[in-house]
């Protein structure tokens, strides 16, 4: 029998490039659509309206499913939790849902910062919800400094960490067929500085200052304190 | 001295009324002037991801509702408590879209925290002293360690408690904590 596969783009972005979109899409060309009945789910989209009770059905019937998200202050972002927290809801009180079994997870976190390990408390929240829905939760894929790695993937430095990137998306799709459950580490890929992490915050640090001139802002605008003046 | 309680809309159980009602005493008891605000669906969307508090508007959420009153209100507190179910080990959805609509009081810029990772800089001098209360029913072990390092892996100076389902315990931990603005 065919599996399903659910691939959940919980970016809260609206409109801007998501880099979760574009590692959850890089995630799922590695997996042969001949094999799988790929869907994808964005929560974003979903939320509100009679699309969350379709995303909720969607996902009930998931043998598999691989979650991409951007860290927000060191956990899920909000918009996630709650999509999460309610599927949980409609779980408990689906009898089809709770009659699957064996459907594993996975989780692809990226965060701005260039360590990977700070996702990892995200990845566990997941693994904790995954155990609530009675899911085998699988591993992680932890990214750090996510959407500069996209924005530089072009570059020759960038290229070893792109191949990185590519094999970490493989080991999710060598996993998915096999049968016998064994245990398997999360997947750390950090940043490869080809210069000093300072110089990575001073780009960063200068990146905000050219978007808010874009904006019409000074720098001096950006330390602003709205809600103390007399600071 | 100032406190202000955000609380969920959602899950307000016994033991939640309970907590509330601790809390609301305590607080009285040191002598602050307690603000409440409940947060829910209806009063608080989500983070868009867009930046707009630090490069359009610094300092402010770009979205028009509750939480530029919240983000206001927490600058000028000298203590925030954040009362929230506990949910696959961390903060429910309705705590955690105030928290990650709080990043307007931080500034987008990097910097290194002591034990060598990253972090945003803060955009104040001081901030209010933060307490996390994390409740619910049936809680793993597994999922009341995660919600601590949730917090206390990644953020300095704010306080994380779990309901154990006793007054005095809570009491007891509360009154262990330093009142009085913090640096972040």
């Amino acid at each position: 029998m065919v599996k399903n596969i659910v691939l959940i783009n919980a970016s809260p972005k609206i409109k801007e490039q998501s880099s979760s979109k574009d590692l959850l899409d890089m995630a799922g060309n590695q997996l042969d659509p001949n094999t799988y009945n790929k869907t994808f789910i964005d929560v974003r989209k979903s939320i509100s309206g009679p699309k969350l009770s379709e995303a909720f059905a969607t996902l009930s019937k998931a043998d598999v499913i691989i979650i991409s998200f951007p860290l927000y202050v060191f956990c899920l972002p909000g918009i996630l939790t709650r999509f999460l927290q309610d599927y949980y809801k409609y779980y408990t009180e689906n009898s089809t849902a709770r009659d699957k079994v064996k459907v594993k997870v996975y989780a692809i976190v990226n965060c701005g910062f260039p360590e990977p390990e700070i996702n990892l408390e995200a990845v566990r929240v997941i693994r904790s919800f995954s155990q609530h829905i009675n899911a085998e939760f699988r591993f992680g894929v932890l990214i750090g400094g996510g959407p500069m790695i996209l924005a530089a993937k072009d570059a020759p430095f960038m290229k070893k960490t792109i191949q990185q990137l590519r094999a970490a998306f493989s080991s999710i799709a060598e996993d998915i067929p096999q049968e016998q459950i064994t245990k398997h580490d999360h997947i750390y890929l950090g940043l490869k500085f080809p210069f000093s992490k300072r110089l990575f915050y001073f780009f960063g640090g200068r990146g905000w200052v050219t978007l808010a001139r874009k904006n019409g802002l000074q720098k001096t605008d950006l330390y602003k304190k709205p809600y103390r003046l007399n600071e | 001295m100032k406190a202000l309680l955000i609380l969920d809309k959602e899950f307000q159980t016994q033991t939640f009324r309970s907590l509330k009602d601790v809390l609301e005493k305590f607080l009285h008891t040191k002598g602050f002037e307690t603000e409440l605000i409940e947060v829910g669906a209806d009063n608080l969307t989500y983070c868009m991801g867009c930046f707009g508090c630090w490069i359009k508007k610094p300092g402010e959420c770009v979205i028009n509702d509750l939480m530029s009153q919240i983000n206001n209100s927490i600058m000028n507190s000298d203590m925030v408590i954040y009362l929230t179910p506990i949910i696959f080990g961390q903060f429910s959805a309705n705590i955690k879209n105030t928290i990650d609509r709080n990043i307007p009081n931080i500034l987008p810029f990097f910097e290194t925290k002591p034990d060598g990772s990253t972090t945003h800089p803060p955009r104040y001098k001081t901030y209010p002293k933060q307490v996390i209360i994390g409740y619910g029913d049936e809680l793993s072990e597994e999922d009341k360690q995660l919600f601590m390092d949730v917090t206390n892996k990644h953020r300095r100076n704010i306080e994380v408690l779990i309901d154990q389902g006793t007054t005095e315990n809570l009491l007891a931990a509360l009154n262990k904590i330093e009142f009085g603005k913090v640096g972040l």
